[in-house]
């Protein structure tokens, strides 16, 4: 006993120990997404005038602006520019230019300066009368001798007016403003080293509209001339214009007639528009018109034209004369079946474009169609292409390209002499549904366990027996293995290989865009694979139940799907039914209820002695049972006005190691311990009170109840249930002078008797029933410890570790949005017996606790994350591991992140400072010492014994 | 081969060994002893040969007896105070020494136990039979105090299974006869 107390202190007083530098990367893993970058707003661009080497920058449909190092496609730094308040939409811009030192990101009404080598902030203005439409880098002659960053234009667009502004490059401050009031949609701002176009549409008497050019002064913003372009038939929305060139030599605008025959395009600041037919060869209808034209300033005006169809594509490429204006064909690259995507590069004035298609990626000058250099691209993957930035860098006479693709399935990728450099998933970034695979080959032996579980003695005795001979099979294959093993063990990383212990596993994930991955945990979370299972872009998953080898994706439509776990193949598939489903449940993974958003079951749920506790979405918790469907068996509606937000019960997999608590003196504090107890949050936003309310799961009857007053509703709150206690976390204001304003985390313990070695009313009974009770029909009620504490942040998510038998004490894993990290609380912090205003005694000492303090501050060692920026998080996964000491994590939401848990230390793992070859060497040199030793020993021990006669 | 021969006159040595030593002379006996022989030898055996007839008496042996095997019997009591003091100074903490201590505790009495008859052997004869089962008593009994001594400091020591939480692990989780299922998102 004592030695468990000795045990157990020391598990308590050191529960955690910090990531070691080493295991990063090693233990956990993290996919820092972006979202999908978007297509005119990501570029290749040094980050200073004095590097060489240039990063890969980009916004994305999340408006989080990024920059990638192209190596190895590792994120160097990212910000968020999405606002909750930014309600009015507007597109994520991202605008850079060679040596400028500073990227300019737009987001709604946002417009900020980012420092291009580190992502720090510059300058920042919010514009309140409308949303950014367009940004663009003013390239002014003599702005672009100067070193410091550019001035940029923005053009805003409010209610039926425009604004264009020319902002500081150094303080972001608007140097003049040109207000358009004519009512015109505000679409583009560009600009020629002289001038700066502002491109307004207007709309025509009947339909369509005009293209308005208004060439402003850059210096002073005064309006030097006006001109219509008559294009009224063939620009029915903003959608129609396919191309405004920003900051080329010869900004142009480009647009195409209805019936696709003829491509209208007009040099900005002059008023004619030429026309240049389409000849279209292939004879399938063009889908798509793209025009790829170089954005820097002192390149050749030459542009190319980029025709797709549905099998193939081909692109034509023009020059345009500067002092006439002229547009003249120079020469077309063919037409190719299959997809192509064309992306347009630099080297000083020479503008090159780089055609990728399925098998090859090929690269022309803009001046002549002769081939720079062609690549083949080996294990291309499947999916369309959306676009594509390159980067090219003359070696010699030749041309090295490198390119990064979008792909449709989210996929970005980057292609170098043909070879795949890196992939990021960014499609990741929607997860909506996660669970852990159980793999297949595990199934076969559980089932011969089940049956050896279920024979006599001798019977199970012999399918053992059997079972052991039968693996002999691969017994010479281990051996041929095992030099093999015993060297790579030695020689590991880590001392032993733990991927057989369990913490190999595979997570899948769904994404909104209906997508599924497979990811590996113990390959630092590579993609094993990923399937389009659904052309959505809402895809509301609700539910991923697994089976060994297979996982079925339940949908909130009532649709499923039935996926291959190793290969992602789509095995079976149901058609939706027409319900709206909130919540999904299956048991026995083969049953499932969908619960429809008003708690009513969508299905028959048929079990007589069992209940199904749904919540509706007017806020009320229901309980159902086996026998009728019909009519709910108990309601639970929150007192005064309020509604459940939220509800929780505990794990499917939580294991109770030890029925009591022990305290200091040796007796017992019996917890109160039962798996049909539910967590219920329920909040009166008018009132601000929130309410937190344990019901038993059978009955529907409250066993306790806590109301916290002038809580914050719109700010997160959190709950988790596991084992004896529960713990939630709210925002609480100040009511009097004795109540804390701030985040506070509460947790309770339920005990079922206040007194130790007490076992309540119920004593050393068996069982229990909630409904039949003998005494009084219902459950005892708990003894319920609390203690609350102010914590630094909010908490947007909870989850507790599991571990294999429960032993190991838990760590509550909570989700800090604020610091972008995740933390693993240890439950011994949050013991609420720790004794309030005075020190423990020695007993208390002796049971780990230690005097309570209101405010809990996070400890660096508790951030699982550890420096990681983990950012989005919605959900953490748990999942138990072989090893007791071991929990694997997942979470997802935003970024994906991957990582053990070890809340007691790894106390069933040899460390790495344990050095097995040490150990080896260690015998060996025993061994011969005792060899060479023995006869000379033994000699002695003769001579001796003749001595002595 | 051939029949037995008739054995062979035993060697001189063997028929001088067995004969007795002729009697000195007169004049050998008037030769004084070499300084430092003492002629009596075998002196002391004579003596106690000659003594114990003399202090034959069995009442009197049986009371010596009977002093002796009490003396035998209280001799394990004087430990105790010793005992005490060491085993409470010793501390309730598990360490080596203090295992070790309660070890040595737990061997004596158990080992004078078990040897009891075989300590109060050499003063058992019949007259005395009777009269040494009291003394064993109190001998046992001055064991078992030893005994409870160490038993006293395992005690201390948490090592007995006296509280709840030492069956803890032999109580099981109250099992609901009603299971309720959640379908919350």
């Amino acid at each position: 006993m004592r030695l468990q107390a000795a045990l157990f202190l020391a598990a308590c007083v050191s529960p955690v120990a910090a990531i070691f530098r080493d295991e990063v990367n090693h233990i956990d893993f993290h996919h820092a997404l972006l979202g999908a970058p978007s297509p005119d707003s990501t570029f290749f661009v040094k980050p200073s005038s004095a590097s060489n080497a240039s990063l890969l920058y980009t916004i994305s449909d999340k408006s989080i602006l990024g920059a990638i190092n192209p190596r190895d496609g590792a994120l160097l730094w990212r910000q968020d520019l999405s606002r909750s308040d930014a309600a009015t939409g507007g597109a994520s811009l991202l605008r850079t230019s060679d040596g400028n030192n500073a990227v300019v990101g737009a987001a709604g009404q946002h417009i900020s300066s980012w420092t291009a080598q580190d992502g720090k902030l510059i300058w920042e203005n919010q514009f309140k009368d409308g949303v950014v439409a367009d940004v663009e880098l003013l390239e002014l002659e003599e702005a672009s001798k100067t070193s410091g960053p550019r001035d940029s234009l923005a053009l805003v667009a409010g209610e039926s007016v425009g604004f264009v502004r020319r902002l500081d490059g150094a303080t972001g401050s608007v140097k003049w403003e040109h207000k358009d009031e004519s009512g015109d949609v505000a679409f583009q701002v560009s600009s020629s080293p002289t001038e700066v176009f502002y491109i307004s549409l207007q709309s025509a008497l009947l339909k369509g509209h005009k293209v308005k050019v208004t060439v402003l002064d850059p210096v002073t913003g005064r309006q030097i001339r006006q001109h219509v372009l008559n294009s009224e038939n063939d620009i029915a929305t903003p959608e129609s214009v396919l191309f405004v060139g920003a900051n080329v030599a010869s900004p142009l605008i480009a647009w195409a007639d209805k019936a696709q025959k003829a491509l209208k395009v007009n040099i900005i600041g002059t008023k004619q528009v030429q026309t240049i037919n389409i000849e279209n060869a292939s004879g399938h209808e063009i889908r798509q018109i793209t025009i790829h034209a170089p954005h820097k300033l002192n390149s050749l005006p030459h542009f190319l034209v980029h025709y797709v169809t549905d099998n193939g594509a081909w692109a034509e490429v023009y020059h345009v004369d500067l002092k006439s204006a002229a547009i003249t064909r120079a020469y077309s690259l063919p037409y190719l079946q299959g997809q192509s995507v064309v992306a347009t590069s630099n080297i000083d004035a020479n503008v090159y474009f780089t055609r990728i298609t399925e098998s090859e990626a090929v690269v022309v000058s803009s001046a002549s169609h002769g081939i720079l250099g062609r690549w083949n691209i080996e294990d291309s993957p499947k999916e369309r292409a959306l676009y594509a930035v390159s980067e090219a860098i003359s070696k010699g006479k030749s041309v090295v390209v490198r390119a990064a693709i979008l792909r449709e399935s989210g996929a970005w990728d980057l292609i170098r002499n043909g070879q795949t450099e890196w992939v990021r998933h960014e499609g990741l970034i929607d997860a909506v549904a996660a669970t852990w695979i159980e793999p297949q080959i595990q199934e076969s032996l559980a089932h011969e366990l089940e049956v050896e579980g279920h024979e006599s003695l001798v019977g199970a005795y012999t399918h053992r027996v059997k079972r052991h001979i039968r693996d002999l099979e691969h017994l010479p294959e281990w051996l041929k293995n095992l030099p093999q093993r015993i060297i790579s063990s030695v020689l590991a990383d880590e001392v032993t290989n733990l991927d057989s212990f369990g913490l190999a596993k595979s997570v899948i994930i769904a994404t909104k865009a209906g997508r599924l991955y497979a990811l590996n945990t113990a390959e630092q979370g590579a993609v094993a694979w990923s399937v389009q299972v659904e052309e959505t872009s809402q895809w509301d998953v609700k539910s991923i139940v697994t089976r060994p080898g297979e996982a079925t994706i339940y949908v909130s439509d009532g649709s499923s799907a039935t996926v291959n776990v190793s290969t992602g193949e789509v095995t079976s598939r149901s058609a939706p039914k027409n319900v709206k489903l909130q919540s999904i449940i299956s048991f026995d993974s083969e049953t499932t209820i969908g619960v429809q958003e008003d708690g009513s079951l969508a299905t028959t749920f048929e079990k007589s002695e069992e209940l199904l506790v749904t919540t509706s979405a007017d806020g009320r918790v229901l309980g159902w049972s086996g026998r009728d469907n019909k009519s709910p068996a108990w309601e639970f509606v929150p007192p005064s006005g309020q509604k459940v937000i939220h509800a929780t019960s505990r794990p499917a997999h939580d294991p109770v190691a030890s029925i009591g608590k022990v305290l200091g003196d040796r007796s017992v504090l019996y917890k109160y311990l039962n798996s049909n107890l539910a967590l219920v949050t329920a909040v009166n936003e008018k009132d601000h009170t929130a309410g937190f309310y344990l019901l038993d799961g059978v009955s529907g009857n409250v066993l306790h109840a806590t109301t916290h007053d002038s809580v914050d509703t719109t700010q997160p709150i959190a709950s988790v249930m596991s084992e004896n206690w529960f713990a939630y976390s709210f925002f609480g204001d100040v009511l009097d002078e004795s109540s804390a304003k701030g985040y506070q985390l509460v947790v309770s313990e339920l005990y079922e008797s206040s007194i130790p070695n007490d076992r309540g009313p119920l004593d050393a009974a068996g069982n229990y029933s909630s409904i039949h009770g003998n005494s009084g029909d219902s459950l005892p009620l708990p003894h319920v410890v609390s203690q609350s504490f102010v914590i630094p942040e909010p908490i947007s998510h909870m989850a507790v570790t599991q571990t294999r038998q429960g032993i190991t004490t838990r760590q509550l894993i909570c989700t800090l949005p604020e610091s972008s990290s995740i933390i693993g609380i240890p439950r011994p912090v949050l013991d609420p017996r720790r004794p309030v205003d005075r020190d423990p005694t020695s007993a208390e000492a002796e049971e780990g606790l230690f005097r309570y303090a209101p405010l809990l501050e996070f400890d660096g060692k508790w951030y699982i994350t550890h420096a990681r920026d983990v950012s989005g998080i919605k959900t953490v996964l748990s999942q138990p591991t072989l090893l007791e000491s071991t929990s694997v994590l997942f979470a997802f939401g935003g970024d994906v992140f991957g990582t053990r848990a070890t809340p007691s230390q790894a106390f069933d793992v040899l460390g790495k400072s344990f050095n097995k070859l040490q150990l080896v060497l260690t015998v060996v040199a025993l061994t011969g010492g005792v060899a060479f030793l023995a006869p000379m020993v033994r000699k002695k021990q003769v001579n001796l014994l003749w001595k002595a006669n | 081969m051939s029949s037995a021969l008739p054995p062979p006159p035993p060697p001189q040595w063997v028929v001088t060994l067995n004969s007795p030593m002729p009697r000195p002379t007169k004049a050998a006996n008037s030769i004084p002893d070499p300084p430092g022989f003492s002629s009596n030898r075998g002196g002391k055996q004579q003596k106690q040969q000659q003594k114990q007839p003399i202090e034959k008496k069995p009442e009197e042996t049986d009371a010596l007896k009977l002093k002796k095997a009490w003396e035998i019997a209280i001799a394990p009591s004087k430990q105790i105070p010793m005992n005490a003091i060491m085993m409470y100074m010793s501390g309730n903490s598990l360490q080596i020494f203090s295992i070790m201590m309660v070890f040595m505790l737990f061997k004596g009495p158990i080992q004078g136990l078990i040897g009891t008859n075989a300590v109060f052997a050499k003063f058992e004869t019949p007259a005395t039979r009777g009269r040494l089962l009291g003394v064993k008593a109190v001998y046992v009994l001055v064991q078992l105090g030893l005994l409870a001594l160490g038993i006293w400091k395992v005690n201390a020591m948490g090592l007995l299974p006296t509280t709840r939480s030492d069956w803890l692990a032999w109580e099981s989780e109250r099992q609901p006869l009603e299971r309720a299922h959640f379908a919350f998102r």
